[in-house]
């Protein structure tokens, strides 16, 4: 309960505070808005790491599989924006059920053959050019709509957009967690077997977690597309989206809900504002070594490794 | 029309004997540790760039970078080793991430090093035409498949004949009967990463001597090197040259059908038939199916 009586506060102060205090500021607004498309992918791929107990290196293929939709809809089709957006994360499953196959492989293969299903859509987005533009890429892709007076293309209802998209997607997040399907998910971390005697059906749940997961990083990279208004295969393909994610992830605690969105707050800044400054190409060296050592150090994240020091100190003391 | 496909089979068969260096480091290591080195491809990508530094900064022919290549990437690898050796909890999982991270590291270490800029040899020797009957291929080509099937002997021998390959097969089939057995599985592993290490280093010469390289191209040779895998089946050394020859083929054919740019589609395309079709691979033992 004492989290929910934190709750309502902590969302006015985002809804409200964030956008007056740094509302007039373009630079802070967009460093917030990415930080936020970081932290729904990092969350859709901590579902389906911590639900689904896979490890996803091709997530940038549901981020660009949303995208492409979204544009493509909305500019060839006339679909308005919001619908579209909807429609992408359909896109973006109706990609993952084409991976399921996928399931049959177990564990390291899986990771490997998701990892192989990203390029295969990078390739044909960079080869069907009659939809997707080609390498060209796409150009002025519509901006986030004017709706009931608020404008949402601004900076301050592109924030309030991703912001709730990113809220609804952890609440239901949390849904599943909380409810009996999440409970036989996390029972099949411990066994794979001892749920399948009791009747789970362990590939099925897999799959919808899959389903789910490609959902949100589908409207994530849809929301993305109307908000830069530009896209070209490497951009949305591109390994950055599955990098920057999972390091978030790592780093605030992919078994947490609020893990990777704090971490993908906190690393992409970092990354944005120092490690970029220091070394201009090339950056993502210092996510590859924050990853590297998180995981010999501190798997569940930062917070378990805090956690752990003081449970130490309180054993000393 | 005839010519074509003869040619495009040849140039794969070539291509392939650099595939199968790729791919047997990786699943000699997966065998060995149950550990899936995604950081693969950058090795030999690493390999690559040793090979283009030796050439431009000291003028001199780009197999006299195969001794500081090997020596370079077999450090790496068993650097590897060392790392997913300190991982304490769920290693299958957490090793990929790790491994992935290196990746990430190496990539950008590329780059830094290296500069995004595409890179070919500037050796006349190697790209000199070698002409057989009606078939044409950079001498470089033919030269490094020559050293690949050199390669491959040795490591059957090895693995088969050997103290060591012997122990890194009994490691692969049963740990705890190889414990018993007085093999000690730490060093076995480091074993492994290290002889996948030096296959890495030639296939990476060799990938530099005839064709281009940018830091994006290690994440495609594990890719590669995983599709040959799954071709194969698991734990099969001759599937392993079969799929690699298979890739080698399917890429070439695509090149001369269609088009170069979908020369990498035509490996998934393999990929997912042999998924759908016969998801235990080619050669592979029959349980695989989760």
């Amino acid at each position: 309960m004492k989290q929910y009586k934190l709750l309502i506060p902590a969302l006015l102060a985002v809804y409200v505070a964030v956008p007056l205090v740094f509302g007039s500021d373009n630079y802070v607004m967009s460093l917030v808005i990415a930080s936020l498309v970081i932290g729904g992918i990092a969350l859709s791929w901590a579902l389906l790491g911590n639900l689904g107990g896979m490890v996803s290196f091709g997530h940038s293929a549901f981020f660009g599989v949303g995208a492409y939709a979204s544009a493509v809809l909305t500019m060839q089709h006339g679909v308005p924006v919001f619908l579209a957006m909807l429609l992408a994360g359909v896109a973006a499953i109706v990609s993952a059920i084409l991976m399921l196959p996928v399931l049959r492989l177990r564990g390291p293969y899986f990771a490997l053959a998701i990892l192989a299903y990203a390029h295969i859509f990078r390739i044909l987005a960079t080869e069907w050019t009659s939809v997707t533009g080609g390498s060209a890429g796409i150009a002025n892709i519509p901006r986030l709509p004017l709706v009931a007076s608020i404008d949402f293309g601004s900076k301050t209802g592109n924030y309030l957009v991703i912001l709730t998209i990113v809220l609804v997607f952890a609440a239901v997040y949390d849904m599943i967690r909380r409810s009996p399907h999440g409970l036989a998910l996390r029972a099949m971390h411990d066994s794979d077997d001892a749920t399948r005697v009791v009747g789970v059906n362990n590939t099925l749940l897999k799959g919808l977690m899959l389903l789910v997961s490609s959902f949100m990083c589908g409207v994530v990279g849809a929301f993305n597309v109307h908000y830069i208004n530009f896209l070209e295969p490497d951009y949305a393909f591109s390994t950055l989206w599955v990098t920057i994610p999972i390091v978030a992830a790592i780093f605030g605690g992919y078994r947490t809900i609020t893990g990777p969105l704090v971490g993908a707050v906190v690393v992409y800044l970092v990354d944005q504002l120092v490690v970029k400054s220091i070394i201009p190409t090339g950056h993502q060296l210092v996510l590859g070594v924050v990853l590297v050592a998180m995981i010999i150090a501190s798997p569940d994240g930062l917070l378990a490794l805090v956690r752990k020091f003081m449970r130490k100190n309180d054993a000393a003391a | 029309m005839t010519e074509l496909i003869m040619q495009s089979l040849y140039s794969g068969l070539l291509q392939g004997g650099s595939y199968a260096l790729i791919a047997l480091g990786l699943a000699l290591v997966f065998g060995a540790m149950k550990v899936i080195n995604l950081a693969h491809g950058e090795l030999v990508l690493l390999a690559a760039y040793i090979g283009y530094t030796v050439e431009s900064k000291l003028g001199v022919n780009p197999l006299l970078a195969i001794p500081v290549a090997v020596l370079l990437v077999t450090l790496a690898s068993a650097g590897i080793y060392l790392l997913v050796g300190r991982i304490k909890t769920n290693r299958e999982i957490n090793s990929l991430t790790l491994t992935y991270g290196v990746g990430v590291i190496l990539t950008n270490l590329a780059l830094l090093i290296w500069s995004a800029d595409v890179r070919a040899t500037g050796s006349s020797w190697m790209q000199e035409a070698f002409v057989l009957g009606p078939l044409y291929s950079m001498r470089s080509e033919v030269l490094f498949f020559g050293v690949s099937v050199v390669l491959i002997g040795g490591l059957w021998w090895w693995l088969s004949r050997s103290w060591y390959g012997r122990a890194v097969r009994a490691v692969s089939s049963n740990r705890d009967a190889a414990k018993l057995m007085g093999i000690n599985p730490g060093f076995t592993e480091l074993v492994s990463f290290i002889v996948a290490g030096i296959m890495a280093a030639f296939a990476g010469v060799a990938l530099f001597s005839y064709g281009v390289i940018t830091p994006a191209f290690g994440g495609v040779l594990t890719v590669k090197a995983f599709i040959i895998t799954v071709l194969a089946g698991i734990g099969s050394i001759p599937g392993v040259l079969i799929g690699a020859v298979l890739l080698g083929i399917a890429e070439a054919l695509t090149v001369t059908l269609a088009s170069s740019a979908l020369q990498e589609l035509a490996g998934m395309g393999l990929f997912l038939l042999v998924l759908f079709v016969m998801p235990n691979g080619l050669f592979g033992a029959a349980r695989r199916r989760g």
